[in-house]
């Protein structure tokens, strides 16, 4: 890498078998917790298991059961949807916030703290304080409806309004990664750059269009593709705040193969799903390096 | 000069704007925590408690075994840190540093499981658990008991080696002066010796950040204590607050108050250590 006196390759060059010592203990967990049950899960998606009696082999009979159940279309679908309007704004919002905090502002310690404060709290208890805040009678959202006149919303019990309500809480908890990342990126582009810009007499506008964002483009690429993965895991605000509910408006993949498997002990089938999942991330990812990478390549150094 | 001077301060003024918004959610928990259930009822609505009823959170922790699942979730989280330390730093030093057959392919493989999140193996994962050979009275075969379901142990073994930690350990390390083994090389040390002697003293940045992202990640999990744990003595405090909340009639201020203190030692942490949490974000996508 960075060493000038790396060694040379030489096919001679003595093993270090301790290599293998060291790296066992947590190869071994890590093999054993990722690739075992990727195996087991699908072999498990082939089989009709309840979880009582043994595996059945059955074919390709849940990939095809998978196809005409409506309520997992649904979940698919509704996956989709919180992915995109929640990635997308999480973005827009956190490059702005970086850009705004990138400067030397009075208060842009406090700021940044701020809005990396709801990234640092569970799902769980972020979950409880938004029931509250959503609460359709005693919630201060329509209390305020209220004090302006207007017809108070059942925000979490309204399938109109639901997903919506989960996708901005979950925009307000993750805000401040994309900031933070948006921000380590923003303080690797060469000052040297804007400096050049400002004689030529480009105006601060232009210098973000021309400078900023394309220099950003890896770290663009980057949260794009963890948001991705991330946002397709959507479960644990969907499990507490709707339980999938109301008419399965906000029912996911994960919460779906939650449901299937420990409510239902429908382990085949469950495994049939967490397989698309997993397909599911595996193309988006693949797609965003193919897009990602046009051009110029990602790992610069 | 005046120009500047106001549109700074005009910048400092939508900073601190953005924050109260940002802040707002977990100030109404702070003072929906110390109302009276009363007050939260009554049509009149002020944010500022009338009475500040402190004992709503000696109240809230009353509400089941809190105190019990305050210490799972400690040593839950304590005993994740501690092994995925030692595990992460071995293995990222050993693909940094040293020199094996295989140890590309391997490192590669160490890759991919970024792009296999949990969720999608939780159902196998948690088969694999329950049917583990001779633990918690399961015979060879894996029946008859109940396996790591219920134990400390369940909640731990998958997540104390993955890889982010042995990721972030092996860039970490790969900048590491290599004139530092090369000395060590010569007065005869160990590969072990210049590990454990050498480069772990030197490691404590890392160490940190590896540290309180596998806290904060245990601390706050849902999933996998809500799979794998089902009696109220393994309960951890995110399934705590679940269960206070699906009681019939919820009491918002003993929610919130419980939600606070869940909330607390993490807030307290990220305050005192705010350097490491944004390292463990950056190191591990962006050099």
């Amino acid at each position: 890498m960075h060493t000038p006196n790396a060694r040379p390759k030489r096919s001679g060059a003595p093993i270090d078998y301790a290599g293998y010592v060291l790296i066992a203990p947590g190869y071994i967990v890590y093999f054993a917790f990722l690739f075992v049950p990727l195996l087991i899960g699908m072999y498990y998606s082939f089989t009709d298991y309840n979880f009582y009696a043994k595996p059945e082999f059955v074919g390709l009979h849940n990939y095809t059961r998978l196809l005409h159940d409506e309520l997992f279309g649904r979940a698919v679908y509704n996956t989709f949807i919180y992915s995109l309007f929640s990635i997308l704004p999480q973005m827009a919002l956190g490059l702005l916030l970086a850009v705004l905090l990138n400067g030397k502002i009075a208060g842009r310690v406090f700021a940044r703290a701020s809005i990396y404060v709801p990234n640092v709290t569970s799902m769980v208890a972020v979950s409880m304080i938004w029931l509250w805040i959503y609460d359709p009678s005693l919630g201060i959202l329509n209390r305020l409806l209220r004090t302006f006149g207007l017809d108070p919303v059942q925000w979490l019990y309204d399938p109109g309004t639901a997903m919506g309500a989960i996708i901005a809480m979950s925009i307000w908890k993750s805000l401040g990664y994309t900031m933070i990342v948006y921000l380590a990126g923003l303080q690797s582009i060469p000052s040297s750059l804007y400096e050049a810009a400002r004689v030529d007499g480009a105006s601060r506008i232009r210098q973000f269009f021309a400078i900023t964002i394309p220099m950003l483009k890896p770290t663009t690429f980057f949260i794009l593709v963890m948001s991705c993965i991330n946002s397709f895991m959507v479960f644990e605000q969907v499990n507490i705040l709707t339980n999938g509910g109301p008419l399965n408006s906000t029912t996911t993949i994960v919460h779906q193969i939650y449901l299937r498997g420990f409510q239902d002990f429908q382990m085949g089938y469950a495994s049939a799903m967490a397989m698309v999942l997993f397909l599911i991330t595996l193309l988006i990812t693949i797609l965003n390096f193919r897009l990602g990478n046009q051009g110029n390549d990602l790992d610069a150094d | 000069m005046r120009i500047k001077f106001g549109s700074a301060s005009l910048s400092t003024v939508v900073l601190l704007l953005i924050s109260l918004i940002m802040l707002f959610p977990f100030l109404l928990m702070i003072v929906t925590s110390l109302k009276t259930m009363g007050e939260i009822q009554s049509p009149t609505f002020s944010f500022i408690p009338k009475k500040w009823l402190f004992e709503n959170y000696a109240l809230a922790m009353s509400r089941g075994d809190w105190l019990r699942y305050f210490y799972n979730s400690f040593v839950v989280s304590a005993i994740t840190v501690i092994f995925s330390l030692i595990f992460n730093s071995m293995a990222g030093y050993a693909f940094a540093r040293l020199r094996f057959p295989g140890r590309n392919v391997l490192f590669f493989s160490v890759l991919i499981g970024i792009m296999v999140p949990p969720q999608t193996t939780m159902i196998p994962t948690f088969l694999m658990m329950k049917l583990f050979p001779f633990v918690g009275g399961n015979n060879w075969q894996g029946a008859g008991g109940f396996g790591f379901i219920n134990s400390y142990m369940g909640l731990v073994l998958p997540f104390i080696a993955g890889s982010f930690g042995i990721f972030m350990c092996r860039q970490y390390f790969l900048n590491f002066p290599r004139a530092l083994d090369e000395a060590a090389q010569i007065d005869g040390a160990s590969i072990y010796r210049i590990f454990f002697q050498i480069y772990l003293p030197l490691s404590k940045p890392i160490l940190a950040t590896l540290a309180i992202f596998k806290a904060t990640s245990t601390w706050n999990d849902y999933m996998w204590p809500l799979i794998m744990t089902n009696t109220e003595k393994m309960r951890t405090v995110q399934l705590g607050l679940t269960i206070f909340r699906s009681e019939t009639t919820v009491e918002w201020n003993l929610l919130m108050a419980a939600t606070t203190l869940v909330v607390l030692p993490l807030v307290l942490l990220f305050l005192a250590a705010q350097k490491y949490f944004v390292q463990g974000i950056v190191t591990t996508g962006l050099k």
